[in-house]
């Protein structure tokens, strides 16, 4: 009953919601009461106890279960977030929707089930992506249905692509037939081209770009976290359950480790050249999503650690990051058209937040980003010292991205700090327009970062239960016994 | 020898919705091999001879036939109303104007787009593509029970996914993602029900037919603001502001 509460409860409430949408802040309000609803049910269902229900197998695994925890608590900070931010009259509705989709994933066994729901969380959230705010007196841009058009077909061809290697997978027998390309590594580049679709790594990573450059900020947010980790939660359950699909194949899972590096150095290098902060975020968060994968196709249980704690923290990272961003592009009282090189001065709760994001996304101490970093190091160590230099010099290039980002955008002179001209002959104090009283940062939004930012601090400084629950889930993975 | 006229159905009706641009025989086209794919599982199904799928065929026809009716029906009926408006009382002077700008644009470039054969060259090139991978591919790479069952899932994959990169309009695109689910679908339905896999089951189909139906809702959604917003659904003017 538990299991099937958490699938449609959050339906139900996106209807309910749906109806409500006009009034923006009771439906905020209804969607913060049903995810802390959802959290209450999601603990209260027993770890690793399968249920059959209608012929499906239904299971929560305690990591599936921490990351529905994240996911839930993620909606509700958006949700506050979009209090003050810009967000489509449809944005809550779409949440919850895709909030069923993704414990309906986390929830079910079964492969082919998975795959369909992961391509239906694709076309919802084209819904939030082409969402305009209540009343609003202008259309959709068209670059927006552009990126809408391009995620959902992407999303569609990964999910056919996943698709078809399940049913290959269900009548994959060992013993090939001789003169054909191994239907094993048939199954596994399917699989690669369609997770990384789904994970935006390059050089299929196209559709995140767009999305950051013409979508609101907050359903990324969503799209990046409860869509693309839920897919590598995916891939876990995929490797669970084909473990043969990893035994001696020790060549296509290096050209799996080699996509993973190159989408990880080509993303900090493209951030470094980014020429906006949207752009060079995007670029930033294709850098991490390559570590991340690196540390999947290492198939190590160092790597594997590194992968999981890796992805818990892009999760809180963008949303930090993001939330940061979308403050920092508000209308701040000053003339508009203006490219500001002070945003720090100006609002420095978001740039605080913004930096606070970016060092947690490329592993810098003491953000919770570090230990995931350290993981996936140790694991490239393991398998080559070249591989290790090449995340090495991602990280530095993704560094200096953010150097830069800082030093253009955040740390310059404050424009009300000139010092002020000496009267002109027959001038008055009266005569001088009056200083400009610049409106504060939204109390709400402010409480918000400053709350991401100290769960980030506190990963980073307190890493150890964390890491010792995930830890233990890696290593009863079936396959990294059978490795 | 005999002749599968299923297949051929199948083939000549994708290929229509690979070729042509005009709406009304491309949704035709895709409604016909919704109705020729049901029946050619029921054909494949009696061969392999099933019992179990056997005893639930007439069902599994029935759904594949109502999929395919819901999911042209709604773009059918997308299309046709694509001469009204919605929500204009809410734009301002500025939406109102952009907007009569877009539709003179439209309107000119209609008047300026006659037929040209030059046009239909690429689909076509493509489908003789993908007639001649749909034809190899059964002897190279053999994956369904069957050489017409191979052909069939990987002709309606191939089809649909050239109608994606020769569409020159967002329905189109649909059409070509619907062409791929399509494939799919048949793969899963005649593989998973052979004797050596795990066997087919009731909710993976449904979820499928969810998906073939919420994907042509998406679509209708998309070409809805789409020609709301530029008057047309031409991909050109849609990349080009």
């Amino acid at each position: 009953m538990l299991y099937l509460l958490l699938i449609f409860f959050p339906i139900t409430m996106a209807l309910s919601t749906f109806v409500l949408r006009k009034n923006s802040g009771q439906v905020i309000f209804v969607g913060l009461g049903t995810v802390i609803t959802l959290m209450l049910v999601a603990t209260q269902i027993p770890l690793d106890d399968p249920t059959r229900f209608l012929g499906i197998t239904m299971m929560l695994s305690s990591l599936n279960r921490m990351f529905m925890l994240l996911f839930l608590a993620i909606s509700g900070f958006a949700f506050v977030a979009a209090w003050h931010l810009p967000h489509g009259e449809n944005f809550i509705p779409a949440v919850l929707l895709l909030l069923s989709e993704v414990c309906a994933v986390l929830l079910l066994q079964n492969t082919f089930l998975t795959t369909l729901l992961l391509g239906l969380t694709g076309l919802s959230a084209v819904l939030a992506i082409v969402d305009l705010p209540v009343d609003t007196g202008s259309l959709v841009g068209t670059r927006t249905i552009a990126a809408a058009l391009k995620y959902m077909v992407l999303m569609v061809l990964a999910a056919i692509l996943m698709y078809i290697a399940f049913v290959l997978t269900d009548i994959f027998r060992p013993g090939e037939l001789p003169g054909r390309i191994s239907l094993v590594r048939f199954i596994l580049a399917l699989l690669a081209v369609s997770f990384a679709l789904r994970m935006a790594l390059i050089p299929f990573h196209a559709w995140l770009v767009d999305l950051m450059e013409h979508a609101s900020l907050l359903v990324v947010v969503i799209v990046v976290t409860l869509l693309n980790t839920s897919s590598m939660l995916v891939l876990l359950l995929v490797f669970q359950s084909f473990p043969t699909l990893l035994v001696e194949n020790e060549g296509p899972l290096m050209v799996l480790r080699m996509g993973a590096l190159f989408s990880a150095v080509l993303g900090a290098g493209m951030a470094l050249g980014g020429d906006s902060l949207r752009r060079s975020m995007a670029y930033l968060i294709l850098y991490d999503g390559g570590m991340v994968f690196y540390g999947l196709a290492s198939v190590s249980s160092l790597g594997l650690a590194g992968a999981v704690f890796g992805a818990l923290n892009q999760t809180l990272a963008v949303v930090l990051l993001l939330v940061s961003l979308a403050l920092l592009e508000r209308p701040d009282g000053r003339p508009p058209g203006v490219v500001r090189r002070d945003l720090l001065r100006r609002w420095p709760v978001a740039g605080a937040g913004f930096l606070a994001g970016g060092l947690a996304l490329i592993g810098m101490p003491p953000l919770g980003g570090a230990m995931s970093r350290l993981l996936i190091y140790q694991a490239a160590a393991e398998q080559s010292w070249v591989e290790l230099l090449v995340l090495l010099g991602a990280t530095l290039l993704a560094g200096l991205a953010l150097a830069r980002m800082a030093q253009e955008r955040l740390l310059g002179p404050g424009e009300d700090e000139a010092a002020p001209e000496p009267l002109m002959l027959g001038e008055t104090e009266l005569d001088r327009p009056a200083p400009r009283r610049l409106a504060p940062e939204p109390t709400s939004a402010a409480a918000l970062t400053i709350t991401l930012v100290l769960i980030c601090l506190a990963i980073g400084l307190y890493p150890g239960p964390l890491l010792a629950n995930i830890d233990g889930v890696i290593r009863e993975l079936a396959f990294i016994r059978a490795l | 020898m005999d002749i599968n006229w299923f297949l051929i159905g199948l083939g000549v009706t994708a290929a229509v919705v690979l070729l042509f641009r005009d709406w009304r025989l491309t949704i035709t086209a895709l409604l016909l091999n919704y109705i020729i794919r049901a029946l050619f599982m029921f054909e494949q199904q009696s061969v392999l001879a099933n019992a179990s799928v056997l005893a639930q065929i007439g069902t599994l026809v029935a759904v594949k036939v109502i999929t395919g009716v819901a999911v042209t029906a709604i773009l059918a009926i997308t299309a046709l109303t694509f001469s009204r408006d919605y929500g204009l009382e809410a734009l301002d002077e500025f939406g109102l104007s952009e907007l009569r700008r877009a539709a003179r644009a439209a309107q000119r470039q209609r008047a300026t787009d006659p037929f040209h054969l030059s046009d239909y060259v690429v689909p076509f090139w493509a489908g003789v593509l993908a007639l001649f991978a749909s034809a190899t591919l059964p002897w190279v790479y053999a994956i369904a029970p069957t050489p017409a069952a191979d052909f069939a899932w990987y002709w309606l994959l191939l089809t649909g996914v050239f109608t994606i990169a020769t569409a020159s309009d967002l329905l189109k695109i649909g059409l070509g993602l619907l062409l791929c689910a399509s494939g799919v679908d048949v793969l899963y339905t005649i593989v998973v029900s052979t004797p050596n896999a795990s066997g087919l089951n009731i909710f993976p189909m449904a979820l499928l037919s969810h998906l073939h139906i919420l994907l042509a809702l998406a679509i209708a959604y998309l070409s809805g603001l789409l020609y709301g917003r530029l008057k047309t659904l031409d991909l050109n003017e849609l990349y080009k502001r």
